[in-house]
């Protein structure tokens, strides 16, 4: 069920890239896609994840006046690296994926200006600005997406998180310390 | 046993990454090698996408227009004093008339080619820009059913925008002159008084293009109007591109680097047209390297 939930935001992330910049300029800057990768990639599932940058890359590039295959390649590398991360380092939290989004629309806006420079073409605007601009859009859109997201997919979450509490304070009160006093 | 199969898929990981990287990156490879060709998957994609884009494009337009309406209602008493401003400074610039009247009736010239038979225009309303950020193509709701073809100039009544760079049954693609890999002929002034040729192309920066190769020893002004002169084997000739905004003078060794603002507005435009426009065909010796030197006959 969560798989086909999230596959449905992919799906509306990448319709949403196709046609938000048609309706106001500035919100080309917010990279929808990234923001589902990255949350699939945090969900500790890197195959998913992978293939999720690599759909929506491609996707992304067939109507983008750029090399087909750049932004599959770096949505990749992205979901990739975060996967990784969120193997190593508890990152269920809000506050801890604000960064580690910003970190990814850094690394995916660098890789996919590296890649045209490297095969010659000459991406539109300076790099500086569309980075910065794309890091800030990206950022605040995704957080409040992460939000929204978590509210929709996790409903197995709440009952959880009552559990694990409940269950610590039974510990606390099974303490033989405290029951030895 | 889970444990185990978890422990495999992480194994298994950085293999697919590779993979598919790899499988990234011979795509990209392989698309910068193309030359002047079209992606099949790019038509595909977007006649896919012209079922989503269409109808979004007609809601925000609508949307727009409601809350522009709005807008206009609640600053009508001062855009009534603006007027009356303007009124003023229309007395000014009257005199300039002339020469507006000119310029539109060239214009009118060269978009009215229904009735000269050389080229006809077709209107076709934007109906998607870029998805990337980086780059600034735009998809327009003809294609190949309406008589569109690869590589046709897409012009405003500002001046020219581009040219078609994929062409779907229903919707094309269009690469703006603001793309640094398209280049083309130009000439500062009329083509029949001037000798400031160059090609002109697209820098980083989004309002601005670059014409370079023209010769240090010619005279080029801030203000100059640029035109397409025909022989890049794309455009006609006679296009209006835009108008010189700065000029690095070069010398009689050196050639001028002249900036341009692009006559049409690229950012806001909403609707264009696409000259039905073939060039001449080229000849094998045309077609081969620059330097070629052609073979004797016997």
């Amino acid at each position: 069920m969560d798989n086909l939930k999230i596959t449905l935001a992919l799906i509306a992330a990448v319709l949403l890239q196709w046609t938000m910049r048609n309706v106001a300029e500035p919100l080309a800057y917010i990279d929808f896609p990234l923001i589902v990768v990255v949350y699939a990639a945090l969900q500790r599932n890197a195959i998913r994840a992978i293939f999720f940058g690599t759909f929506a890359g491609l996707a992304v590039d067939a109507l983008s006046g750029g090399l087909l295959g750049a932004s599959g390649f770096t949505k990749t590398l992205v979901a990739y690296l975060v996967s990784e991360l969120a193997r190593r380092v508890y990152l269920d939290n809000l506050l801890l994926r604000i960064p580690v989004l910003a970190g990814a629309s850094l690394i995916d806006d660098l890789t996919y200006y590296g890649v045209h420079r490297l095969l010659g073409q000459e991406p539109v605007g300076q790099v500086f600005v569309v980075t910065a601009y794309s890091l800030i859009g990206t950022t605040i859109v995704g957080t409040m997406l992460y939000i929204m997201l978590d509210h929709f997919m996790s409903e197995r979450a709440r009952p959880r998180r009552r559990d694990s509490f409940s269950s610590r304070r039974q510990t606390r009160r099974r303490n033989p310390i405290r029951l030895g006093k | 046993m889970a444990e185990r199969s978890q422990q495999e898929v992480w194994r298994l990981t950085p293999w697919l990454v590779v993979i598919l990287l790899l499988g990234n990156f011979v795509l990209m490879a392989f698309d910068a090698r193309i030359d002047g060709g079209q992606r099949v998957i790019r038509i595909w994609a977007q006649t896919a996408a012209d079922f989503v884009q269409s109808p979004v494009t007609t809601v925000s337009s609508g949307v727009s227009g409601y809350f522009a309406s709005i807008a206009n209602l609640r600053s009508a008493q001062d855009e009534n004093d603006l007027l009356q401003e303007r009124i003023q400074q229309l007395e000014v610039e009257k005199q300039g008339l002339q020469d507006l009247v000119r310029e539109n009736e060239r214009l009118r010239g060269l978009l009215d080619l229904k009735e000269d038979g050389t080229f006809k225009v077709v209107f076709a309303r934007i109906i998607g820009r870029d998805p990337n950020v980086w780059f600034d193509s735009a998809i327009i709701d003809i294609g190949s059913l309406a008589g569109v073809k690869l590589n046709m100039p897409i012009v405003t009544d500002g001046g020219l925008v581009g040219r078609v760079t994929a062409v779907g049954p229903l919707s094309s693609q269009i690469d703006l002159i603001t793309r640094d890999k398209s280049g083309l002929g130009a000439v500062v002034g009329e083509i029949s008084e001037s000798t400031a040729l160059g090609v002109v192309s697209g820098t980083s920066d989004r309002n601005v293009v670059v014409m370079r190769y023209v010769s240090g020893s010619t005279e080029v002004q801030p203000g100059q109007v640029v035109y397409t002169t025909g022989q890049d084997g794309i455009y006609p000739g006679g296009l209006k591109v835009g108008e010189v905004v700065e000029v690095e003078s070069g010398s009689a060794t050196t050639p001028h680097i002249i900036y341009i603002r692009p006559g049409a507005a690229l950012g806001s435009m909403h609707e264009v047209g696409v000259l039905l426009y073939e060039p001449p065909p080229r000849s094998d010796f045309e077609k081969a390297v620059p330097n070629a030197t052609p073979t004797p006959r016997p």
